[in-house]
């Protein structure tokens, strides 16, 4: 006879993912909340109820799939990131720098206000300054919008998420330098690795486009060419320990700026990208403790309403000379809400250098839960409030 | 409401409309921007006019009244290049060409004017197909008879206009093997194709307008989407066959083309309009359409069989004496130019083959467009 629990265990992910799939797609009727937020509310129900079935560490199969979820969806952002726009108009990377830092600053203050010790609390704001681009873009792909709302959006979300993670990994070495006392390490663990990543992305930028056009099959062998080159991107900085964030974005941003098209009835990589975002979002939420979502939950709460406040302020403030209504300027300031999947995956990794955070951040663990949840409702109102969605 | 009475003004003017694509950056798919565009737009004077189009993914705009080449042409300069900076800091290409080679039509939103929303609650997935991009020519007339005799002898001419302008051979991803696909997407309209066969203003407004009218059907002029119509509040009528260029200098040249057959055909030496000239008449648009510049069209009064670019050629030799009085001779030397090195079709399929894909095809339509390559 079979044993029962083993099998139990092996179901536990698929069921969760089938389950959260079908609840997506009810509540997305019933409601029309965005899908993602249920993926999310239903991992975290799943993982409550049967903690050891969802157990997992930085090498299973599951985290390597959701990273390679994320890897995708973060090749896709910068595939969509103009830098010659950039330039042109000097107030969207204003702003961005300004709401990225200003939300550090506040978190900061607030969480050391709130008795944290200024390591945690230099983390915890470094979190904080991030939008998840996989809440963001699935928002926006599952909505069809269009529009200034839904342009810088996508620009500002790139932006803070490579200061996020450029100053959470200086802040992870100072702390690596002083639990070790090695200043070797401390700098493997934040510079090299981050200019590794991106140079590793970007060279893969340039090989990609060069071999497709060798071959003159760009618009049909594009699109796969590039799922195959971020998976292996995403395994090769698994295994190094690097930073797969920066290297999915940076093969995107390069390979957009070789002029290779990346078909866009392929958005979200088709049904298979479809697959992949269950998976990562009941993944996401499947680490986190009932005991720490309590326990940070009133901290928590306090910083994502001072997060919230200052984005939607800073972007607000420069909206009319970056040329769009004080309206969108907020709104696109709203739009910006989501951060858990970023925060979730950045930990994991973390997890696998020997560091683990997320109990010393409790408050993450409330932060990502709600933000998971709520985050994406947020930009679904505003890009619907900025009349930037498809008409159904 | 009985038609509004033709004002008729300075014969031989001209003014151009443009229908113009956004495309996103991001991706170079069409994007729903023109309401930001035309907020931002509206923050300082615009030389000319822009207005919203029935889809959030094109914006129209307008030239002023001109009489000379030069004249129109430094406007659509100033007009273009306000166009792009205003566009760019929006992360927005302006382009020109009849279609975009893979929007999907189901992606469309139309523009919240009660206009609009009325066309669409009549023609349903037809108004969203509608975002197709043309450009315009108005002339102006003295009188509504004139504009009615120009009207039907220019039929004659149509194809002339269609392979010139030609800039649509890709539709919803794939090649359509025509060159101007634009068209098809308008015939789908069922007040669509020719004016009724008539020369006095009298009789179309006292007789055929009022009719119609009459039936229900219609409204008024706009409800008409003929190939050429009468525009009797500006005392022109407007030819609406051509593509939208992928440069204002072809835009230019097409009108300044127009206005010196005008000038010809106001002469009468030809033989006068009949309606038997429209026996080939949807033939002759097919071929042009199709084929372009290498199509064959049915002379429709000797029935004789002509190839269009000879034809072209010969038409543009006979304007010259009346293109050279109206100035318009750099106009003329341009579309010499078309007919040997191939239109902007052609231009499109090319980029399609070098760089591989649709969206390369985009980007060289948007570059094009500034003028910069």
């Amino acid at each position: 006879m079979p044993d029962f629990l083993v099998i139990s265990a092996e179901l536990a992910w698929p069921l969760a993912v089938l389950l959260a799939w079908l609840a997506g797609e009810f509540i997305h009727r019933w409601t029309r909340l965005p899908r993602i937020s249920v993926y999310g509310a239903v991992g975290f129900l799943c993982a409550q109820a049967f903690p050891d079935l969802f157990a997992t560490d930085g090498a299973s199969p599951v985290s390597l799939l959701a990273n390679v979820a994320f890897g995708l969806i973060l090749f896709e952002l910068g595939y969509r990131i103009n830098l010659h726009w950039l330039r042109i108009n000097p107030w969207v990377p204003v702003s961005a720098l300004v709401e990225t830092f200003a939300t550090f600053a506040v978190v900061y203050l607030i969480a050391h206000l709130w008795g944290l010790p200024s390591m945690t609390s230099l983390l915890l704001a470094s979190l904080a300054m991030s939008t998840s681009p996989a809440g963001v873009l699935r928002v926006i792909n599952e909505s069809r919008s269009s529009g200034q709302v839904t342009e810088r959006v996508q620009h500002l979300v790139a932006i803070n998420c490579v200061l996020a993670v450029l100053v959470f990994k200086v802040i992870v070495g100072f702390w690596v330098f002083q639990t070790s006392g090695s200043l070797t390490q401390a700098i493997s663990h934040s510079l090299i690795e981050l200019v590794a990543s991106a140079l590793l992305g970007a060279i893969f930028g340039m090989i990609v486009p060069a071999v497709l056009r060798h071959l003159g099959t760009l618009a049909r062998d594009g699109t796969v060419a590039f799922a195959l080159v971020v998976i292996i991107l995403v395994a090769i900085t698994h295994a190094a320990d690097l930073s797969p964030v920066l290297a999915t974005l940076a093969f995107g941003l390069t390979a957009r700026h070789r002029r290779v098209a990346f078909t866009r009835t392929v958005r979200n990589f088709g049904a298979i990208g479809e697959l992949m975002t269950v998976l990562l979002f009941v993944f996401a939420v499947s680490t986190l403790s009932w005991n720490n979502v309590l326990f940070g939950g009133g901290l928590a709460l306090v910083l994502l309403l001072a997060r919230f406040v200052v984005k939607t302020a800073s972007v607000a403030a420069f909206a009319h000379v970056g040329g769009i209504p004080w309206r969108k300027g907020v709104l696109t300031g709203i739009a910006l809400s989501p951060m858990s999947v970023f925060v979730v995956l950045l930990l994991e990794q973390t997890k696998n250098a020997g560091i683990v955070l997320v109990d010393e951040l409790a408050a993450v663990a409330a932060m990502t839960l709600f933000m998971e949840v709520i985050g994406p409702i947020f930009t679904q109102r505003a890009l619907i409030m900025a009349r930037e969605t498809a008409q159904e | 409401m009985p038609l509004e009475t033709f004002n008729g003004g300075t014969p031989l003017t001209m003014g151009v409309e443009l229908e113009l694509q956004l495309v996103s950056f991001s991706d170079y798919d069409l994007t729903a921007s023109s309401p930001d565009l035309l907020h931002l737009l509206a923050r300082k004077p615009f030389p000319g006019n822009v207005t919203p189009e029935i889809t959030e993914s094109m914006i129209e705009i307008n030239s002023d009244v001109h009489t000379k080449h030069s004249e129109l042409l430094a406007q659509l300069h100033e007009v273009r290049d306000t166009l792009v900076t205003a566009g760019e800091q929006l992360n927005i290409g302006i382009a020109g060409g009849g279609t975009h080679p893979f929007q999907k039509w189901v992606d469309r939103r139309i523009f919240e004017k009660p206009r609009f929303q009325q066309v669409s609650q009549l023609y349903g997935y037809l108004a969203k197909q509608f975002t197709v991009f043309g450009q315009h020519v108005h002339i102006g007339c003295a009188n509504g008879d004139d504009a009615l005799f120009l009207l039907h002898s220019l039929s004659r001419y149509l194809p002339h206009f269609i392979a010139l302008s030609a800039s649509s051979p890709f539709v919803q991803g794939g090649d359509t093997l025509f060159n101007s696909a634009r068209l098809n997407s308008v015939f789908a309209f069922p007040m669509s194709g020719r004016a009724p066969f008539l020369l006095s203003w009298d009789e179309f407004a006292h007789s055929y307008f009022a009719k119609m009218e009459h039936t229900g059907v219609i409204k008024s002029m706009k409800d008409f989407y003929w190939d050429i119509r009468p525009k009797p509040e500006y005392g022109t009528i407007e030819l609406r066959v051509c593509d939208t260029p992928l440069t204002v200098e072809r835009a230019a040249a097409l009108a300044c083309y127009l206005q010196a057959l005008c000038a010809y055909l106001l002469e009468r030496k030809e033989q006068p309009p009949a309606e038997d000239d429209y026996l080939v008449y949807n033939y002759n648009r097919f071929q042009a359409c199709r084929f372009g510049l290498d199509g064959t069209v049915v002379h429709p009064k000797t029935y004789e069989s002509l190839s269009l670019r000879e034809d072209i050629l010969t038409t543009l030799r006979k304007m010259d004496p009346y293109a050279e009085r109206l100035g318009g001779t750099a106009a003329l030397n341009h579309l010499m130019q078309v007919t040997h090195m191939g239109s902007d079709a052609q231009y499109l399929r090319d980029q399609f083959a070098t760089s591989g894909s649709v969206e390369g095809m985009v980007d060289a339509a948007v570059r094009r467009f500034r003028g910069r390559m």
